[in-house]
């Protein structure tokens, strides 16, 4: 019986196992990509152990472009993420607690709304969009790229939602008879309980923020201001020589901030099901 | 359900403070003005253009009232990406769910190793678009590839992934399923929240595996599902990047997804006007695929709060 | 009503003041509520906005007015070091101008100037290819610095001027670099496999019978493709080649409508290329997929024998296949007849031009002057966006080339000598995109015999015709 256990414990092990490290495999070659030349990269080799060590993509890739360092453009876009990131954490759930648990008019209409904002491709959204920062007098800044952080994104305002439909409303209910108002039933109970929610929210939105380049592209000029996301781009030109050694090198190097995220908040979401989910 | 009982003979501010649609408002106003500014704002100009022959580069655009719309019906490329683009929705959105789905729930096994297994999992969400892993996807489907390395070794024919018209969409298919990190977190988070209790209870009862998992599980994440369900439909719909760094398009526009139609007659054609018109052509299919998903929802999704 | 109205409110932006301190500073200065109706032509007024922002915020110590310039290029890391290297020279020698200066990708940097012409905020100093037509509209002509002596051409010929006019003689900037088609080979493979090699009136016959024969042999693509190529050196070269020189051109030499007037013209053309793919010989759409970039392409590994290259690219691939102890050659376009029409033109490969947009245009053009004739500038630039336009710079930067450097000069010195016709385009028409994208379809739809080579050349006729209905 015993035996049968472990037999079935290290079955599970080894599969998740084989089978993560598939998963992670072109992950893997994108980081031996760094450590080759261009023309091991090239030449489509799927082997992930460089023939020749090329260390030197790593100092060739931070030392930028012009006397610009990608010191300069992980500063940049580690204020951005963090600030954005912070700005829909707060701003989302406010939203999402009006729509879910306030019975106002409007309610509806606005949550359709919010659906709709995101079924129009960025594409023609764009150049609107970017009319009206400017018209602003945003741009260039760093204001267009964090401000709509602030005014709640609509997949974490709807991820928000689903899980205060998890809150049972006795919890309101029991609130508003001693006493609480709206305001404190949304920082003293929702709030709290969504932790796992708001989680969820940090480790996405901070790698989603990281990884965006459009609006970097489109409201950033100087090269100072730049972020990772765009510097990364700057190596790449099809008509010419690309140096993806030391793109591949950035690349790795960039993804270490998003995964650190990932592995600190990841902590509150594997404490096992429901050891502290809800006492109702 | 009213909060107004409750704060019944205090001052009228302080009811006015307090009344839902004040309280709603407040809470929502954030969105109200982001919505309002940055997304009705340009969604109105878009549809503005959409009646235009509005182009980059050139100042001046002219009514041409409904033509752009009517070109749609005689556009065999646009006819051809919207059913590109429902195969490639129908097909990748079920699959990233169960198996972030699967994914989610294996990894909540409480060892120590979970940790480290779905960070191994996670991993590949966290590279996204980049041309780094545009270039090995390339290369494993690629004709010498992995892929028809191990069809070789196994006997079986080389197969020309990204120069048949029928096979070109599942390369883009499977990278859209291999990122499926942010729904397992999502899911992760869901688990998390279901009252152990529940399981406790069900134990007692003794309810078996699969029976905890179909009877308490699915039930109890219906909420979470039907959120990824939709978001991960919108998103899929509105799919760009494999598409643009991977294929291109082709093989003889198979992969033409309708992002990449818009982009191209955006700014590759120059034909914003055009474009505009094709977003709001596909917004309205999309709006129809979400409301049927909302409407059958009504019959699997579990609603703790109101039952 | 009204006082619980104002209550709201005040409450609701003291509350979002609060609470989304980001959020409630910047609700101030709202857009107009005309903004929805928002017409292109409305744009005059932020012109005026941007003037003001774009005055210089500091004096300078050196004499004259201080100048601030922006400027913004495409390219990979080599050319934004070295075009900055430049810039900071120019600084040095003009120190009341300073720059402001951006780089991207190529895509990166066309998204970004969209978006910079809907708000008239172009760049003073930017590059264009040769989609430039797209853009008239913000290009703001050298001529009257050209007659004022901001800009000197003297170095510069006749031919190489053209390269960067309209067809009616405007001078819309200076070239970076001239440019023309060819095709790259590698003659050893040529040889293992048997086959005749290029010669300089070689016909599309001998391309064929050629790439057929290395495929049969070696097993590897006789030519590879590289993006749009083969539409621009293939397909609408084939046109010009044809009939007496001079006769027919794609596009007509005014771009109001077609060069030729029967499709039927094409069909031989679509026909060979279809046949080298159903042959081998020529990459199918999956294999062009794995062309991403001129250092992949499939010449440079090894797997084709020959390939298109605008020839300010074939330094960089003979580069590479030296390494690998492979030496490349360069061999005109094959020809439609043995005595015919090459059909080749010399282009520009891009240029700088000065924005309609800028309030700076004398200095912005002063610039462009430089950057075109400086022999120091060129010197640091080192001929890395094409060869120089300029007669004494191009006698400087030949002192000392590269192997594969000599062999574009000569072949670009060969081609320029051939008969061209008096006028010919050297622009494409906006739209030409779609043209192209369309066509390389219908090829591969040729090629699975969905359509006839007829058929196809009938569809690539309308299409084009179809640009300036």
């Amino acid at each position: 019986m015993r035996k049968k256990k472990i037999a079935v414990k290290a079955l599970y092990h080894i599969l998740v196992i084989v089978f993560g490290l598939i998963m992670i495999y072109p992950v893997l070659w994108m980081i031996s990509g760094s450590f080759k030349d261009n023309a091991q990269i090239l030449r489509g080799t799927l082997s992930l152990i460089p023939t020749e060590w090329k260390l030197s993509n790593y100092p060739t890739g931070w030392s930028g472009f012009g006397g610009t360092t990608f010191l300069t453009f992980f500063k940049n876009s580690f204020v951005v993420t963090t600030v954005a990131t912070l700005g829909c954490v707060l701003s989302s759930s406010l939203v999402a607690y009006s729509l879910s648990r306030v019975q106002w008019r409007g309610r509806r209409f606005w949550f359709t709304a919010m659906l709709a904002t995101m079924m129009l491709p960025a594409q023609v959204i764009m150049i609107p969009q970017y009319l009206i920062y400017y018209r602003l007098g945003l741009v260039p800044g760093y204001a267009p790229l964090i401000l709509p952080y602030f005014c709640g994104q609509a997949f974490f305002i709807y991820q928000m939602m689903q899980f205060m439909q998890g809150i049972p409303r006795e919890l309101d209910e029991a609130a508003k008879i001693d006493g609480c108002s709206k305001y404190r039933i949304y920082s003293q109970i929702i709030l709290p309980l969504l932790k796992p929610c708001i989680v969820t929210t940090v480790i996405i939105q901070f790698y989603w923020k990281w990884d965006d380049y459009m609006g970097p592209l489109l409201y950033l000029s100087r090269p100072e201001s730049y972020t990772v996301s765009i510097a990364i781009k700057l190596f790449a030109d099809s008509a010419s020589v690309t140096d993806y050694g030391a793109m591949f090198a950035m690349s790795s190097l960039s993804l270490i901030p998003v995964f650190l995220i990932f592995l600190f908040f990841n902590r509150y979401l594997v404490q096992g099901i429901g050891t502290s989910g809800l006492k109702g | 359900m009213n909060g107004n009982t409750a704060v019944a003979g205090k001052g009228r501010l302080y009811r006015f403070i307090h009344h839902d649609n004040t309280v709603g408002h407040i809470f929502a106003l954030p969105f109200i003005f982001g919505f309002v500014m940055f997304s009705l704002i340009p969604i109105l100009m878009s549809l503005n253009y959409s009646f235009t022959d509005f182009s980059l580069g050139t100042k001046q655009a002219d009514y041409i009232g409904l033509q752009n719309f009517a070109r749609l019906f005689q556009d065999e490329v646009f006819g051809k990406s919207i059913l590109k683009t429902l195969q490639y929705v129908l097909i990748s959105v079920p699959l990233k769910l169960s198996f972030a789905l699967l994914v989610a729930f294996v990894l909540t096994r409480p060892t120590k190793l979970v940790t480290l297994y779905r960070s191994l999992y996670y991993l590949p969400s966290l590279v996204g678009g980049s041309v780094a892993v545009a270039l090995v996807w390339k290369q494993l489907f690629a004709r010498r590839g992995l892929f028809n390395a191990i069809a070789l070794s196994l006997g079986l024919p080389k197969v020309n992934w990204f120069g048949d018209a029928a096979l070109a969409i599942y390369p883009l298919i499977l990278m859209s399923v291999w990122q499926f990190g942010s729904s397992m977190i999502i899911f992760a988070a869901g688990l998390k929240e279901i009252p152990v209790s529940l399981y406790e209870a069900a134990e007692i009862d003794g309810a078996n595996g699969w029976q905890r998992f179909f009877r308490i599980t699915l039930p109890m994440l219906s909420p979470i599902i039907l959120y990824n369900l939709i978001m991960q439909t919108i998103s899929a719909f509105m799919t760009f990047t494999q598409a643009f760094v991977i294929t291109g398009g082709g093989p003889n526009n198979a992969t033409m997804l309708y992002a990449l139609n818009v982009y191209n007659q955006a700014f590759k054609y120059n034909k914003m006007g055009y474009a505009c018109a094709m977003s709001w052509s596909m917004l309205v299919v999309m709006s129809a695929v979400t409301l049927v998903i909302f409407k059958t929802s009504r019959h699997w999704v579990f609603n703790e709060a109101e039952s | 009503m009204k006082k619980n109205r104002v209550i709201h409110v005040l409450l609701t932006s003291a509350l979002t003041a609060g609470l989304l301190a980001g959020c409630g500073s910047s609700a101030a200065p709202s857009a107009p509520a005309d903004q929805t109706a928002e017409q292109a032509g409305k744009a005059e007024e932020t012109a005026g906005e941007a003037e003001t922002e774009q005055e210089p915020a500091e004096e300078s110590a050196a004499a004259g007015e201080p100048v601030k310039l922006r400027m913004a290029w495409w390219g990979s890391q080599n050319r934004h070091d070295k075009t900055i290297a430049a810039i900071e020279l120019y600084e040095s020698l003009h120190p009341e101008v300073t720059f402001e200066y951006e780089y991207y990708s190529f895509d990166d940097y066309f998204t970004k100037l969209n978006t910079l012409v809907a708000s008239d905020q172009v760049w003073d100093v930017f590059q264009l290819g040769g989609n430039f037509p797209m853009y008239m509209d913000k290009i703001h002509p050298l001529d009257e610095f050209i007659a004022s002596g901001v800009v000197d051409v003297s170095k510069i010929s006749e031919s190489n001027l053209k390269t960067t006019q309209t067809t009616e003689g405007v001078q819309l900037g200076l070239t970076n670099g001239i440019n023309t088609y060819g095709i790259a080979y590698d003659p050893q493979l040529f040889e293992e496999a048997g086959a005749v090699l290029p010669t300089e009136d070689w016909t599309w016959e001998d391309y064929q019978a050629a790439a057929d024969k290395i495929t049969d042999e070696l097993g590897i693509f006789g030519s590879s493709t590289f993006l749009n190529s083969d539409f621009i050196a293939g397909c609408s070269t084939f046109i010009p080649q044809q009939g007496e020189l001079g006769q027919y051109s794609f596009f007509n030499l005014d771009l109001t409508g077609m060069g030729f007037d029967d499709p039927a013209m094409l069909a031989p053309y679509i026909q060979m290329r279809a046949d080298m793919i159903a042959h081998g010989s020529y990459p199918d759409a999956g294999a062009s997929a794995e062309v991403t970039n001129i250092e992949n392409d499939f010449l440079v590994t090894g797997e084709a024998a020959m390939t298109w290259v605008a020839v300010n690219q074939f330094p960089t691939i003979y580069n590479v296949c030296q390494e690998q102890g492979r030496t490349l050659a360069l061999a005109p376009l094959p020809r439609v007849e043995k005595d015919g029409n090459a059909g080749a033109t010399i282009q520009s490969s891009q240029m700088l031009c000065v924005s309609e947009d800028s309030e700076q245009k004398e200095a912005a053009a002063a610039f462009i002057s430089w950057f075109e004739n400086d022999i120091d500038c060129n010197n640091i630039l080192q001929a890395e966006r094409g060869i120089p336009a300029n007669e004494d710079v191009r006698a400087a930067l030949s002192a000392n080339t590269t192997e594969g450097q000599k062999i574009m000069y000569d072949y670009v010195d060969r081609a320029s000598k051939l008969p061209m016709p008096e006028e010919y385009n050297v622009l494409s028409p906006d739209g030409q995109n779609e043209v192209q994208d369309n066509y390389l379809n219908y090829i591969q739809q040729v090629a699975s015999g969905e359509l006839t080579a007829e058929e196809a050349a009938q569809k690539t006729y309308d299409d084009a015709s179809a640009i300036f209905k």
